[in-house]
């Protein structure tokens, strides 16, 4: 019994520490972006003596955030829009038609999930500055879509490949074409895993760096990541400034989550990431 | 997030009987083809064709002027480059050491969210929240936690009595790759919990129920139970995390630049750093590394799958 | 879409220029051009008002021709401009510093020899620029590696003032030693965001003791890192280590909280810095300046005893402008260079700045409540025999690497010895 007491209270307090550790610091910035710098550095871990909810204002004016902010939301929309409807065109193609080469080319695109994006990265700079698309933020799309595509093509193949083949044979019989099949019949039933690799594309291309450091020059091109780095250095010893910004580079994706994780969790659940 | 952290490693993953089910028949290349074309000039033009060019710079000096063959050269450079060797060591490190840990703790989370603990909830959220933030908030966020004067860690050690203790965490050549490791737990720890707990979820729960009425510890019921029976998804997470940690840049590239001492330099800071900050234009050097690693990388995890398919076999 | 359309413009601008020339009415400059600046100091309020100010003047000078700044962190703006130029773009006009040579390797940058009235520019400066014959870069902040002191602490230690006297090098350990015994941390540095500024102290040591030839020689590789006089002077460094002279966070502190940890917080007595120390310590104080009252004091490098030359000190030229080979407003550009090469703009740097410039100005002009601060400065620099470049402006590819990271980083933090300094500089120096 004892025993059983000491586990019990062992066990609770690692997970009290583990949340504290885990959400600790998000508090921590949290806090700090409601702060001034002087306040801060007075006192690093106080809670607010008073809610500067300005702050927020006065960052996003002088920070050029409106823009880097715009523009993350065009080339991650665009790219996610893209990226979606093409993945899924490939991966009902290769789920549903019987063809030689079709594991060959699952595998060859499967294979690249684990390409190390060095070896692309340099060559892709070279390539888009011959076709005059370096520095701007179509560039950047197309980039985003070819780095995400085996991702989706590997989720969404898995899901397409486990609807019912009667559900295309009756498609066909009720005489649709093989694109109104996919468009009316595929897509709609494969819902949860497209909504899955949309959420998880939208998180992981908003908080894209490296290729958009390296493919993005003009400051009004810029994406959020580079904006805060950007940011960061314009404030140097602004602590209570740069957590605002920090602030606002998070809370999209945060609320994205809190609407969405239900989805993204029943997505993965049901077979997209196991 | 790096992009590809978040796919599951094919190799584990069951064939799909649907697909076998298809009728035989002649491929309808007509409806084939324009499904398929979009994705392969994506695939075509901006993977391909770039790993293509890249192995092609190897073996040139690539300056703005014009490219010059040198053949082995870089290669060759390559081989006696010391921080090159330091950067796979330190990369490698990190590709073992952050998954074992990531996947070990959230393991042991998601038993204690299984087991039902009050606040199951609000727990799987606080604890996902790292892994929402871009590594180039969670570098700045660390580089602050790990501050001399007042980051939070010195903070502690110093309110318990352990003054000797503090350090410049990120700033000695010991401590900064380990802390860096730290980080990335901290980040990915939710997300595997998160997916290991689906998979717990979706067990039959007579299995798990039948080990509670052997009276077995805890640790064995984990070890001989749990453990085989979520084993497809532990090994996909660690897959996973390997190959994420193999690419990391952006968190190094805020917090320490690779520094100190080249200590928490990654193959992929010193690519950048060759190519794109360090005083010549030459491209050919940085390729020639990313084509020393593309090899490794792929041998690394042909062997992965080689050993896990074996042990397969042998297990049924 | 952007490139398109701007290059539909550009030709547009091409076309409407020739109109006039073709009628005979050429102007210098052609209509309605927009010259893009890409430049660094973001954060220094004083260079960035100097800036603008120019520009007001050269568009009003000029109508028709604006200027499109962008201010730039200097790691974000060089991390852009390697892409940028590199693909055969960027701006018309940028910073750039003179140990960028690969850019005068590449072909990136304009012969700036004609258009600009170099008389107005100090000789030096034009030739730090100068690569076959040609001047690339318009050499706007020259700077100096500075010994500043906080007076007050200085007095309460016992040590000399006024304080540009020269120390030995055994009172100044003595006076770093009596500050640790204080509690106070004696030298405040930040090695967590740039490649220099922990090294300061080694190398104006190491070219005291040396000499400017042969410093210039060890620097070249001619002399080996285990030349005696080398090791002594690491030694010295070294000792200054030992009495924990340097901020226990010294490894990751950066530029901007080495400035506030010598001035506010804690505050400590020295602080060896690029003369530009005034461009962040003049802003007022809630935006990272030096307090108000702030005893500033400059002081020289304590000169080893059997020192070569006492005298000699670095001198950089820092941030200059330089114009992009690849501009479509060439002379638009030259011309904008060239309204800052003038002895006003030059007093007007000296003035808002308060770091010397590569412009000819006249010093003794200066008026206003910092007329003490450059007075000082003058007198720590009277008489000094100059080398030219920072080692980091000198060093190229492994050996500057090297030199970043064990002298400027490792070294001053403890974590290696004199020995495996001069181990590790002597196989990069060799590597090359």
């Amino acid at each position: 019994m004892a025993a059983r007491v000491l586990t019990r209270a062992a066990v609770t307090l690692l997970i009290v520490l583990w949340t504290a550790f885990a959400a600790g610091p998000l508090l921590w910035v949290a806090m700090i972006s409601l702060r001034s710098t002087g306040e801060f550095m007075r006192a690093p871990y106080a809670l607010p003596e008073e809610w500067r909810f300005d702050k927020y204002a006065t960052a996003w004016n002088s920070s050029g955030y409106d823009i880097y902010f715009a523009n993350s939301l065009i080339v991650v929309l665009s790219s996610v829009a893209i990226v979606t409807v093409v993945g899924a065109m490939a991966a009902h193609c290769l789920a549903r038609y019987r063809f030689p080469g079709n594991r060959v080319i699952y595998f060859l695109i499967f294979s690249t999930i684990v390409l190390p994006p060095q070896i692309t990265i340099i060559a892709l700079f070279q390539t888009l500055a011959n076709l005059g698309l370096y520095d701007t933020r179509i560039g950047l799309i197309l980039v985003y879509v070819a780095i995400q595509l085996p991702l989706t093509v590997y989720i969404l193949e898995g899901f397409f490949a486990r609807i019912p083949a009667d559900l295309f044979d009756a498609a066909r019989i009720d005489g649709y074409s093989e694109w109104a099949t996919f468009w009316k019949v595929a897509f709609p039933v494969a819902m949860p895993a497209i909504a899955t690799v949309v959420i998880l594309n939208t998180i992981l291309l908003w908080n894209e760096f490296l290729y958009a450091v390296v493919l993005i020059a003009d400051d009004a091109k810029r994406t959020l990541p580079l904006g805060i780095q950007k940011f960061m250095g314009d404030q140097l010893e602004d602590y209570g400034m740069i957590a605002t910004g920090l602030m606002i580079a998070i809370i999209p994706v945060v609320v994205i989550y809190a609407f969405f994780s239900e989805k993204l969790i029943q997505g993965m659940t049901a077979g997209a990431v196991k | 997030m790096s992009t590809t952290d978040v796919a599951a490693a094919a190799p584990v993953r069951a064939s799909i009987p649907a697909r076998l089910a298809l009728p035989a028949e002649r491929p309808a290349w007509a409806a084939i083809i324009p499904f398929l074309l979009p994705a392969a000039v994506f695939y075509v033009g901006l993977t391909a064709y770039p790993v293509v060019r890249t192995v092609w710079n190897s073996v040139h000096e690539v300056l703005p002027a014009g490219d010059i063959f040198v053949g082995t050269a870089h290669y060759a450079e390559l081989w006696l480059d010391e921080t090159f060797w330091r950067a796979v060591r330190n990369t490698l490190t990190w590709a073992i050491a952050a998954p074992l840990l990531e996947v070990g703790i959230a393991l042991l989370l998601a038993l204690a969210l299984y087991a039902k603990v009050p606040g199951g909830r609000f727990l799987r959220v606080a604890w996902f929240t790292p892994v929402l933030m871009s590594y180039v908030v969670v570098g700045i966020l660390w580089t602050w936690i790990y501050n001399y004067d007042w980051g939070a860690v010195n903070v502690l050690l110093r309110a318990v009595g352990l003054e000797d203790w503090a350090n410049p965490w990120l700033g000695t050549t010991g401590t900064a790759l380990p802390a860096l490791i730290l980080v990335t737990t901290w980040m990915w720890t939710g997300f595997n919990m998160v997916v290991l707990l689906a998979a717990l979820h979706s067990l039959p729960s007579e299995v798990i129920e039948a080990a509670e009425l052997d009276r077995c510890s805890w640790a064995a019921k984990l070890w001989h139970i749990v453990i085989p029976l979520v084993r497809p998804t532990l090994l996909n997470l660690l897959v996973l995390s390997c190959v994420g940690k193999m690419k990391i840049f952006d968190l190094v590239w805020i917090a320490t630049k690779g520094g100190p001492l080249w200590s928490t330099e990654t193959v992929s800071t010193y690519t950048y750093k060759r190519a794109f900050e360090w005083s010549t234009f030459d491209l050919g050097y940085p390729s020639a590394i990313a084509t020393v690693w593309f090899v490794i990388v792929m041998a690394g995890v042909g062997l992965l799958t080689w050993t896990l398919r074996q042990r397969q076999r042998l297990e049924y | 879409m952007k490139t398109l359309r701007r290059r539909a413009l550009g030709t547009a601008f091409a076309v409407m220029a020739t109109l006039p020339a073709g009628l005979g009415a050429a102007p210098a400059i052609a209509q309605a051009q927009e010259i893009t600046l890409w430049s660094h100091w973001a954060a220094e309020q004083p260079k960035r008002q100097f800036v603008e100010e120019a520009v007001r003047r050269f568009q009003a000078a000029n109508p028709g021709v604006t200027v499109r700044t962008t201010w730039y962190e200097k790691n974000a703006l060089y991390a852009a401009l390697r892409t940028a130029l590199r693909a055969g773009q960027g701006p018309d006009v940028f910073y750039a510093e003179p140990d960028q040579v690969e850019y005068v390797q590449n072909n990136f940058l304009l012969d700036l020899s004609q258009g600009i009235n170099w008389n107005n520019v100090e000789p030096w400066a034009r030739q730090i620029w100068t690569h076959n014959g040609r001047a690339y870069g318009l050499p706007l902040e020259a700077w100096t590696v500075e010994m500043y002191v906080n007076t007050r602490k200085l007095q309460e230690l016992g040590g000399s003032v006024p304080p540009s006297l020269p120390h030995s090098q055994g009172e100044f350990l003595d006076l770093v030693r009596r500050a640790r015994a204080r509690n106070v941390v004696p030298i405040s540095a930040g090695v967590g965001d740039r490649p220099f500024p922990g090294a300061f102290l080694t190398h104006e040591t190491l070219l005291m003791r040396l000499g400017l030839q042969d410093y210039g020689r060890l620097l070249a590789g001619e002399i080996r890192w285990d030349d005696p006089r080398v090791v002594e002077s690491l030694r010295f460094i070294r000792s200054l280590v030992d009495a924990r002279a340097f901020p226990p966070g010294v490894a990751t502190m950066q530029l901007g909280q080495s400035h506030t940890y010598f001035h506010t917080n804690p505050g400590t007595l020295f602080f060896p810095m690029g003369s530009w120390y005034t461009s962040r310590a003049f802003n007022p104080s809630d935006q990272g300046g030096q307090p108000a009252d702030f005893p500033l004091g400059v002081m020289r490098v304590p000169a080893p005893e059997n020192a070569a030359c006492t005298r000699c000190r670095t001198i950089a030229v820092g941030g200059s402008y330089v114009v992009n080979a690849r501009t479509r407003h060439p002379d638009a550009a030259r011309a904008f260079l060239d309204a800052f090469a003038t002895p006003e703009m030059g007093n007007l740097w000296l003035q808002n700045v308060m770091v010397q410039t590569g412009i000819k100005a006249d010093a003794s002009r200066i008026e206003g409540p910092r007329a003490g601060y450059f007075r000082q400065l003058a007198a720590a620099n009277e008489g000094s025999d100059y080398f030219f470049g920072i080692p980091q402006q000198v060093l190229q590819g492994r050996a500057r690497d090297t030199f970043t990271q064990v002298v400027n980083n490792a070294f001053i933090s403890g974590q290696v010895s004199v020995d495996e300094v001069v181990r590790q500089m002597s196989a990069a120096q060799q590597a090359r």
